[in-house]
């Protein structure tokens, strides 16, 4: 009920800043057709009076010093053989300057009332998933139900604009139902800074934002190439890649392309760090990625990384995590590292008909708990033990034309808590985007579990519906 | 030599220092521009004092060249970025100036060269949503089809590189000058041309051909695509191929970078000569410059018209 409120709420806000601009813009519109036959008239006086212009500019010496930003060809055409009508009358270059700045003003007009220009580029996705899956959330696992589920995953609100001449600032607020309740989580996403002008080549981004590791880790939702985040993105990082913190990004002095990003933050992820009483700097998540490019034709790009996590003292993140066998175990360090890679095909002249994409990440997990067998705290039996795990996924999405992609997805998963339990996921999908802003997903996904896990193998059909209005950027990291 | 290890790093740094600095005055202007075509007239007029890289090859579609990371180390160290405007780049140049890390070539400074400054857009979309496509927000961006919106974009480069480096005025006037004159000559030889194009309908893939047709008199029929930026429906496609048969549409332009299937449907259900025109140049074989892309545009439209 309060996703509704907060659906109507955006969509309300929305129609009220459209219909603002629309009635300013029939308004300036007008204006502008008024100034243009204005214009067009001013325009063929100008023409005619090109020649004189000329004959003026032969007796008048070299002597321009500044570039002649004032006279734009469009309006006088400088002897174009297309202007040809005839001279009317004698005109001096302070009445050509004069038409010039007017037209510009036209110009200028028309291109501010456009909305953006002076207000935040707003943005709202929505977000809806069909599925029907074919075992109940006890034995899948899933924080969503089985049979017939319809989610609302995102209403997104984004809005970005420029904070000064040195920094731009944007922010992501999702209303999303939360998956037990079904109740509406208003949440700030993402609220962040991000420096434009900082010199050897930095960028300095603060806030609470997405942080840098890997590849599909930072990616929104809605963006994903498939329905679901994989499997090993939400299990060792805890879905998309949220701290509150700073990063550093630096673009090596070099012809080559080669990134290095690095952080520190609050927390990564999901979920939360514990805050306790007082902290040292072990207590923050330090984080980073360096990456690089090769054009392997002017057709293949290949794009590969390394990642790295670590929060050297974790305070029980999570609080006690139950095994199936009753014990427990306690997070005491946090260590994560990536790597990823991706192999595209992007042929130049038709790559919007025709495009491939192989991506791929693994990532290792070797995180230390404070294990306790009978779940007692403090009774003598705990004890330290580190867990390695390894996760991967690997993606293909072939791109048959404008409107259809298809692709596979195969997710492999070891338990961060015990490396023996261990999942495979095989999916298939299917895009269809309708336009640049509305895209249908089917897909379909057979998952693997073992019996340590005491979950059950299950099937499962997702229908994704995703939709932007408003402004949509195209960020660097969202490529 | 022990004794002195600070002063052995002063000397590096120092020595470094001038590395660094020396090219400042010695080298070239570095010139990035989005298009094949901007390439081509930054090179005219700024002859050997310049060092020009296009993102495009001359394939691409304009709204669509890949957004690769290689482009970034080259817009890092470039003086000028020239692009269209008109948010024609709006697909990859954002991204790319903020990957750039380079302020000098951000939106607002001096070493941002927008060429569509002092042009008037034509078919500025009514309303400010998505319903009219999204490639053409400012209105059409194919203004350098027409060589005398050209010239705007040649006067828009030439304020930049004299902004830029005033000591090589003379040069760029002359270069400039030399070329404006150049480009004059083949306008008039094209207008000449181009005489049996006037009142010639015609309709393309993607609306490309605005400025183009209303230089030379053509009739801008429609187009393929529904809307800038999106495939037709079959009803579409049905409707256009009804109404250039009543109105007797005699040719269907076809941009490189678009499947030939559709264009070659519709002129087959109507008659229409099919061709093949570069929208920037490179985009087919023997168009390597902006006036042998022009030369080729006019001449092949002409040959399609049978006159
Ligand atoms: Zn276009």
């Amino acid at each position: 009920m309060r996703i509704l409120a907060v659906l109507i709420l955006f969509s309300c806000l929305f129609l009220l800043i459209n219909t603002a601009f629309a009635d300013e813009m029939s308004e300036l519109k007008e204006q502008v057709k008024t100034l243009t036959q204005a214009v067009q008239g001013l325009k063929s006086t100008v023409e005619s009076q090109q020649k004189e212009i000329n004959s003026l500019k032969e007796t008048s010496s070299q002597s321009a010093a500044l570039p002649d930003k004032t006279v734009p060809s469009t309006v006088v055409a400088p002897a174009s053989p297309l202007a040809s009508t005839p001279p009317a009358g004698a005109a001096t270059q302070e009445q050509i300057k004069e038409v010039n700045a007017k037209v510009n003003k036209v110009i200028e007009a028309q291109k501010k009332s456009l909305p953006g220009e002076f207000n935040p580029a707003i943005g709202v996705v929505g977000e809806t998933l069909f599925s029907y899956r074919t075992r109940g959330s006890a034995a899948t696992g899933s924080d969503r139900p089985g049979g017939f589920d319809i989610f609302q995953r995102s209403v997104e609100l984004n809005v970005a604009a420029s904070v000064d001449p040195f920094a731009t600032g944007y922010a992501v607020i999702n209303a999303s139902a939360d998956p037990i309740t079904g109740e509406a989580n208003l949440e700030v996403e993402e609220a962040a800074a991000q420096t434009t002008s900082l010199p050897w080549n930095l960028t300095l981004k603060g806030g609470r934002f997405f942080g840098e590791f890997g590849r599909l880790a930072y990616i929104h939702d809605h963006e994903l190439p498939v329905v679901n985040r994989p499997l090993v993105l939400d299990r060792y990082i805890g879905g998309e890649s949220q701290t509150d913190g700073a990063q550093v990004s630096w673009l090596l002095p070099i012809e080559h392309y080669v990134n290095f990003t690095a952080g520190l933050g609050d927390k990564f992820g999901d979920p939360q760090n514990n805050p306790g009483v007082f902290r040292g700097g072990k207590e923050l998540n330090y984080f980073g990625r360096l990456s690089t490019y090769f054009d392997l034709t002017p057709d293949w790009q290949v794009e590969t990384g390394v990642s790295g996590l670590i929060d050297p003292r974790t305070v029980d993140r999570g609080g006690a995590l139950v095994q199936p066998d009753g014990s427990t175990l306690s997070e005491k360090e946090r260590r994560l590292a990536g790597m990823d890679f991706s192999l595209r095909y992007v042929p130049l002249r038709d790559n919007q008909f025709r495009s491939f994409t192989w991506g791929n990440e693994v990532l290792f997990s070797g995180n230390r708990y404070l294990s306790d067998p009978d779940a007692i705290p403090d009774s003598g039996d705990e004890f330290s033990k580190s867990v390695n795990s390894t996760g991967l996924y690997s993606y293909l999405a072939y791109k048959i034309d404008r409107e259809w992609t298809t692709g596979l997805l195969f997710d492999f998963l070891e338990n961060e808590q015990n490396m023996r339990d261990r999942t495979y996921a095989y999916s298939a999908y299917l895009t269809y985007a309708i336009s640049h802003w509305n895209q249908l997903r089917l897909q379909y996904t057979h998952t693997d579990h073992n019996a340590i896990s005491g979950l059950r193998d299950d099937d499962a059909v997702y229908l994704q519906w995703t939709w932007i209005i408003g402004s949509h950027s195209h960020g660097w990291q969202q490529r | 030599m022990k004794k002195h290890p600070l002063r052995l790093l002063f000397l590096v740094v120092i020595t470094g220092l001038a590395f660094v600095v020396q090219p400042a005055y010695a080298a070239k202007i570095k010139v990035v521009t989005t298009l094949t075509d901007l390439a081509d007239l930054v090179r005219n007029i700024g002859g050997d004092k310049v060092e020009v890289h296009s993102l495009a090859t001359g394939v691409e579609d304009t709204h669509g060249v890949p957004m690769k990371p290689s482009f970034v180390p080259l817009m890092n160290r470039a003086d000028l970025i020239v692009l269209v405007g008109f948010d024609c780049e709006h697909a990859f140049l954002p991204a790319l100036l903020e990957a750039s890390r380079n302020p000098r070539i951000q939106k607002g400074q001096p070493g941002y060269v927008d060429c569509s400054e002092g042009i008037a857009p034509v078919d500025v979309p009514r309303s400010t949503d998505h319903s009219e496509g999204d490639v053409h927000p400012y209105g059409n961006p194919h203004y350098m089809l027409d060589p005398v919106l050209a010239e705007t974009a040649i006067h828009n480069i030439y304020n930049a590189l004299v902004t830029f480096s005033p000591q090589d005025q003379a040069t760029f006037t002359s270069n400039r000058d030399a070329y404006l004159a150049k480009l004059d000559a083949k306008i008039s030889e094209w207008k000449a041309e181009a005489a049996p194009l006037k009142g010639v309908k015609f309709i393309s893939y993607h609306e490309e051909w605005n400025y183009f047709a209303e230089r030379f008199g053509m009739v801008y029929f429609g187009t393929v695509e529904l809307k800038p930026g999106i495939d037709p429906t079959p009803r579409h496609i049905e409707e256009l191929i009804t109404s250039m048969k009543a109105e007797h549409v005699s040719i269907v332009v076809r941009e490189p970078q678009f499947p030939e299937k559709v264009p070659a449907f519709i002129s087959e259900q109507t008659g229409a000569k099919l061709v093949t025109l570069p929208i920037m140049p490179g985009g087919v074989a023997h168009t390597d410059t902006y006036i042998e892309m022009m030369d080729y545009i006019v001449t092949t439209m002409v040959r399609a018209t049978g006159k």
